[in-house]
């Protein structure tokens, strides 16, 4: 099996928390003997490229983080000219319900807070797209908690982005997302009422006093909460 | 004040719009982005990390999110494709974090960052083939996000007698 890997992550891929991501999840995929190829759309000058590798394969994943609910504006423009590409141009692959020639389109889908529920809206989109694009839908592979790999330490973020590496085995072996062990990889859809209280002072106490010592390394100053604008009113 | 914001590549539908908020608030201002610069947000946390509240990108964002700050509600409106949104209309969207920031609570129900300034209600109004189901569900997500409440979406297409039935 041949992936074509695309990060749709509009972070260059150097603080890409996707990147991250993906680089687990390969090493499962190279353990299989699956070859790949991966490209960010961060970078204008891959978008050809990754066009073309879209539509000539079979088995392509979308990495990508979740922006405002649903999917990056960036992957949003990059699939308008994908469009418009294969509308002007011939031989080079053709999407359409009838013509899609079991192209599957998969999804790695994460973001920053934990529980499931809150990729599901992106979930309906993804699976809406692809199927209007003529492609089959492969899964998504949902995980929360993300926005910390940009921030800890090397070690660290290996251990958060090591479960990836089984999933990159499970779709070297199944060639989907579509499986129990990748809708087991989510985690809870909803924490329970006691967890969620606890979730709340844990946040107060402890997460948001991490950004503030983040903010801190990155050279801020200012309060978190600062109004820059608030004399416009 | 209610702020519309039309990244529709033809704005041909501005004054229909306007005169369809007139009498519903005193205080409506449009703003076309066709000839504005507005690039994708890069997700680069520094307006949630290192100057709070300021974007890193310097571009005519700038003067949509300071008239978000003295803002109630917030009407986009936008073209669509694959049903959604599309990227011109979502760009503004995804460029709003710097309304919000880094700090999180869980409010509603829902683990949610903190409103930098107030509470800011949403709407959209799209041009095309839209999956209404799925643009309401996102609306009232993005109105939450904001700590605010959806204004509803309406169909360009369908013009004034839905528009007027919303306002």
């Amino acid at each position: 099996m041949h992936v074509i890997i695309i990060n749709g992550s509009p972070r260059t891929r150097e603080f890409s928390n996707t990147a991250k991501i993906i680089h687990s999840f390969v090493k499962g995929l190279e353990k299989e003997i699956v070859t790949y190829e991966l490209y960010s759309l961060s970078n204008l000058g891959e978008w050809d490229s990754a066009r073309k590798a879209f539509l000539t394969n079979d088995k392509i994943i979308f990495a990508l983080p979740m922006y405002v609910d649903s999917i990056p504006s960036l992957i949003l423009e990059f699939l308008e000219t994908l469009q418009s590409q294969v509308l002007s141009t011939s031989g080079i692959g053709y999407i359409s319900n009838e013509e899609g020639g079991g192209r599957t389109l998969s999804f790695i889908l994460h973001g920053g807070f934990d529980e499931g529920s809150q990729f599901r809206l992106c979930e309906k989109l993804l699976k809406s797209i692809t199927i209007q694009i003529g492609c089959y839908y492969g899964g998504c592979l949902i995980k929360g908690g993300s926005f910390f790999l940009r921030l800890f330490e090397r070690d660290k973020v290996e251990r958060m982005t090591k479960p990836y590496t089984k999933m990159g085995i499970s779709y070297a072996r199944h060639g989907n997302f579509v499986t129990p062990e990748a809708k087991r990889f989510t985690g809870p859809e909803c924490y329970p009422w006691l967890v969620r209280q606890f979730t709340g002072i844990f946040l107060k106490l402890v997460v948001n006093k991490k950004f503030e010592q983040f903010a801190l390394d990155w050279g801020c100053y200012e309060p978190l909460d600062n109004k820059p604008y608030a004399q416009i009113k | 004040m209610t702020i519309v914001i039309n990244t529709l590549k033809e704005n041909s539908y501005n004054e229909q719009i306007l005169s369809l908020l007139d009498g519903k608030d005193s205080h409506v201002k449009i703003t076309d982005t066709k000839d504005l610069v507005i690039h994708h947000c890069i997700g680069c946390n520094v307006c949630w990390l290192k100057t709070p509240g300021q974007c890193a990108i310097k571009d005519d964002y700038k003067q949509i999110i300071q008239q978000l700050v003295s803002a109630q509600n917030l009407w986009l409106v936008s073209d669509t494709r694959y049903g959604f949104i599309d990227y011109r209309g979502k760009r503004i969207m995804d460029r709003i974090m710097p309304m919000l920031n880094v700090n999180v609570e869980i409010r509603d129900g829902w683990m949610r960052h903190q409103l930098r300034y107030h509470a800011l209600n949403v709407g959209v109004i799209y041009q095309g083939d839209g999956d209404k189901e799925l643009l309401q569900e996102w609306t009232e997500r993005c109105a939450m996000n904001l700590g605010g409440e959806s204004l509803g979406v309406i169909s360009l297409d369908k013009t004034g007698k839905e528009v007027a039935s919303c306002m």
